[in-house]
């Protein structure tokens, strides 16, 4: 690595100490620590970037009293205002919450350094945006994860809360930390911070929870106590009740029970009917500008494209569809409750919803000549998109298109089973440049496995394909390519992976760099590899890593998601010092090795996961869509007691 | 139809940028369902203009605001549902129609009304009532202003049209009305003079007083001998006493 073993921590980081002081507060304080800390912060508020980060007071915000709440709720999105603003899942948990009388639940959001500096200078807790209540104020902190590298922001929110870091070091009266979200399908790398994680839908959860801690205060249990009534709660872990073993070469033997009553595989939560749960109803609208500002509704949840690297599709099977009424109505509200001017149709592929043509047509009629418009996001790469971006689109303007090939061979996308054949994809460019589109986008990974210099180089030839095409229909066409590097996922067919070190990655960008060189329509955009050597360690990691990231929080790193604060040198300082080895945890795994998420239990079946990564490195075999093909057991509808809620037809039936 | 509006910008809602508050304006135009006009081209906006821009961090009873709508409304009925969109701290204070041949809304807004608070003791207190006096009576006062990266002084004295101060239990508050700069008397330098600018002119007079703890744009409109009349309504905004 370029700019590694030495450590450049010349940066002014904040120190620590104040808010460990803050931790020493009597566990008391809980309680008596209602007061708001606005008049702390306003005088401080025009010395910080962008203070309508911190301020609340946005559209549809619920303000309700702490005072007479029977549970108190702190939603905090580990990242900066702007980025976590947006989030669906804290925005549909907020909602959930706050329709229950007695509950209140409020959102708080990572500070940015400036404002980290300012709250530590002047002992300023964490606070909450509603009421500006201190973390300490609330029953439960619960952290949304999307991705990894939030980790050391959600140290940094609860040491600026003064909630003690470890679990084991929290009193019966200090909040309950929760985490939730994608990275919580592996929780172990945060293990020793976290009371509860809980793996997908957090609808009919956050509920059982709720009641379970109400009755915490009512009954005055110990925190163990109320642990013990939390654990029947369905999804629930508790890492404290489970104790990793290590054989003799490092490798783990297994997560056990340590506790009575628990069980040894804990499940996902999976929210079986969506249409019984149509939030977001009133989304939050943000006083500043933030990275989605749109009503954004999820049209299906789950996705069976079987895409390989792809940890979404998997964890979140099976595919549930919203019914095409239940979207028009919750998109009519949710335009006329928030003014916005955008509608985001999401989901993780849009086009495979069963009424895909009737939902776009439809609310195109309804807004059609109206400011407001529509998009739909994560499509494939197939001209029928092409036709429903046009419906979408009407008369409107056509700037960009997006679309991810991922790969840049058939015979790599065939291994990553992303079936696009090489004339899809130009046939699709050739519709939308015809179409009057100016500008694509194509997404693409490097470091797949079995990845040879020709699949890398066949990023660049694809990507010069296309932008020919475009400069056919258009001097001024543009093609945008975005290649990103591969970090392995846990619960996939690719978790088994070694991950690409940062100088193959670089040498590959490279490869692409040159032969694209001089092409004046086709951008190249790229992700720095460094970050991701830390995203694949905490997405793989075990409870051991747990040191590295509470060392890494300790000697500075924050936003890691972000070039301008990620620290590679402070990961590796980190790592040394508690004697994690990057390295060993970005190799590739045996098949019997026992994973750190394993007693997670997502659906999937690890055999069929290992026989798909099998069929896909040795075979290059393509998987088909189990919405139209027999079910090939990946194990995730008869664990749930579901099938697909999808209005799709199998194309044929009967035994494979 | 034409409608200019006096607004508030307060509370919370002092924080965020002049262009977040375009924003919000826009955002609250749409939820009101008001038959607001659209600009032409490739992205379309509603027609809200704003004459000028109110720093980040500094309150206010006295901005305006002229929209255009592509049909008639019934004004009252068209700020009671815009108030009811905004989120709080921003509200109309009073909405005017605008006749064809009107005079430009700019040209209305020929000086702002600012109110400076400080939290203050009783010694500090005086001194500012001390620095207000002092200021009042001084023919030129020079305030450091940077002016392409580097500092310069200029005279804050003949923008300000008036000034007053009167103490309360807890500080004392300062009301000072200051021409704009295109209606500044004649000779006095071409300066857009802000209210930090009065603080530290004041600051020149009397060293280390305290930062105010909040300043408020209280109207804008026309210099009075006493006063100011405000640019919509004529009501007179009285100097403190």
């Amino acid at each position: 690595m370029t700019r590694a073993l030495d450590p450049p921590v010349t940066r002014t980081r904040p120190r620590l100490e104040v808010a460990l002081e803050m931790t020493a507060t009597p566990a008391t304080a809980r309680t008596a620590a209602h007061a708001s800390v606005w008049s702390q912060i306003e005088p401080f508020l025009t010395s910080v970037r962008k203070p309508a980060r911190y301020v609340g007071g946005e559209g549809n915000i619920v303000v309700k009293d702490r005072a007479s709440a029977e549970c108190a709720w702190l939603l905090v999105y580990p990242d900066v205002y702007e980025v976590g603003q947006p989030n669906q899942g804290v925005q549909i948990l907020y909602e959930v919450l706050n329709e229950r009388p007695g509950t209140v639940a409020e959102r708080g959001y990572a500070p940015w350094p400036d404002m980290e500096q300012v709250m530590r200078e002047h002992r300023i807790p964490f606070f909450s945006l509603e009421n500006h209540l201190p973390m300490r104020a609330f029953d439960i902190v619960a952290f949304s994860l999307a991705t990894e590298v939030g980790y050391t922001n959600l140290l940094n929110c609860l040491d600026l809360g003064g909630v003690p870091l470890h679990a084991s070091d929290r009193s019966d009266d200090d909040p309950l930390v929760v985490i939730g979200g994608h990275a919580a399908f592996n929780p172990e790398p945060l293990a020793p911070f976290v009371d509860v994680a809980v793996a997908g839908d957090g609808e009919e959860f956050v509920a059982e929870l709720d009641d379970v801690v109400r009755a915490w205060r009512r009954e005055g249990w110990t925190r163990t106590q109320a642990l013990e009534r939390i654990v029947r709660i369905e999804g629930a872990y508790v890492p404290a009740f489970y104790e990793p073993e290590y054989a003799a070469d490092g490798r783990l033997r297994g997560t056990f029970p340590r506790h009575e009553g628990v069980p040894y595989r804990v499940p996902k939560r999976t929210v079986s009917n969506l249409d019984e749960w149509p939030y977001p109803k009133r989304p939050i609208v943000p006083l500043t500008e933030t990275v989605h500002e749109r009503y954004s509704v999820e049209i299906f949840r789950g996705c069976t494209r079987g895409c390989r690297f792809c940890q979404a599709g998997m964890i979140t099977r099976p595919v549930r569809e919203r019914s095409k009424d239940t979207v028009k109505r919750m998109v009519h509200e949710g335009v006329a409750t928030t003014g916005f001017e955008e509608v985001g149709l999401l989901s993780l592929s849009s086009a495979d919803h069963s009424e895909i043509l009737g939902i776009c047509g439809e609310l195109a009629d309804d807004y059609e000549g109206t400011a407001t418009s529509l998009s739909l996001p994560s499509t494939r790469v197939d001209a029928f998109n092409v036709t429903l971006a046009e419906e979408l689109i009407r008369n409107g303007r056509r700037t960009g298109l997006t679309f991810a090939p991922e790969a840049g061979t058939e015979r790599m996308r065939r291994v990553i089973n992303k079936m696009v054949s090489e004339a899809d994809m130009l046939r699709t460019a050739e519709t939308a440049f015809a179409n009057g589109w100016r500008h694509l986008k194509l997404y693409f990974m490097i470091g797949l496995p079995t990845e040879t210099d020709e699949d890398v180089l066949g990023i660049a030839e694809l990507g010069l394909k296309v932008s020919e095409i475009g400069r056919q229909y258009g001097r001024k066409n543009k093609v945008t390519v975005s290649v990103g590097g591969f970090v392995p996922k846990p619960h996939t067919p690719f978790q088994w992976c070694a991950q690409d070190p940062p100088e193959e990655l670089s040498r590959k960008l490279d490869l692409i760099r040159s032969r694209i060189a001089g092409d004046k329509s086709l951008n190249l955009r790229y992700h720095d590899p460094l970050p991701g050597v830390v995203e694949g360690l905490l997405a793989r990691g075990d409870r051991r890593v747990a040191a590295a990231v509470e060392r890494a929080f300790e000697l500075g790193a924050r936003f890691d998601g972000w070039d301008e604060w990620f620290d590679i040198g402070i990961w590796q300082r980190a790592c040394a010092e508690t004697g994690v080895d990057i390295a060993w945890y970005a190799r590739e795994r045996g098949e019997d090795e026992v994973f750190p998420w394993d007693h997670l239990d997502s659906g999937l079946e690890k055999d069929w996961l290992w026989k798909d990564y099998r069929d896909a490195v040795d075979r290059q075999a393509e998987l088909e869509d189990c919405r139209w093909t027999p079910c090939y057991d990946c194990g995730v509808c008869p664990g749930l007691d579901l099938q697909h809620q999808t209005g799709h037809l199998p194309i044929y039936a009967g035994p494979r | 139809m034409r409608v200019r509006a006096r607004y508030t910008k307060s509370g919370k809602l002092r924080f965020i940028s002049a262009i977040d508050l375009g924003r919000v304006w826009e955002r609250s135009l749409r939820l009101a369902d008001l038959p607001i006009a659209y600009s032409e081209g490739f992205s379309p906006h509603p027609k809200v203009s704003f004459p000028d821009a109110l720093p980040l961090g500094y309150a206010s009873t006295g901005e305006y605001a002229e929209l255009t709508f592509a049909a008639p409304v019934v004004l009252d009925t068209a700020v009671k549902a815009l108030n009811a969109a905004f989120p709080a701290g921003l509200e109309i204070l009073l909405a005017v129609p605008v006749a064809d041949g009107d005079p430009k809304l700019s040209s209305l807004l020929q000086a702002s009304t600012w109110d400076l608070q400080y939290r203050a003791d009783d010694d500090t207190a005086r001194r500012i009532l001390a620095a207000v006096d002092a200021l009042r009576a001084a023919d030129e006062v020079p305030v450091a202003r940077q002016r392409k990266g580097a500092p310069e002084a200029v005279d804050m004295r003949p923008a300000v049209a008036e000034i007053s101060a009167v103490a309360s239990t807890d500080g004392v508050t300062v009301r000072v009305t200051l021409h704009h700069i295109d209606h500044l008397p004649p000779g006095a330098p071409p300066v857009a003079l802000r209210p930090s600018e009065v603080h530290a002119g004041l600051e020149v007079l009397r060293p280390a007083l305290p930062d105010p703890v909040l300043v408020t744009r209280v109207a804008q409109g026309r210099a009075l001998d006493r006063g100011l009349a405000e640019a919509l309504s004529g009501e007179h905004v009285p100097p403190l006493s």
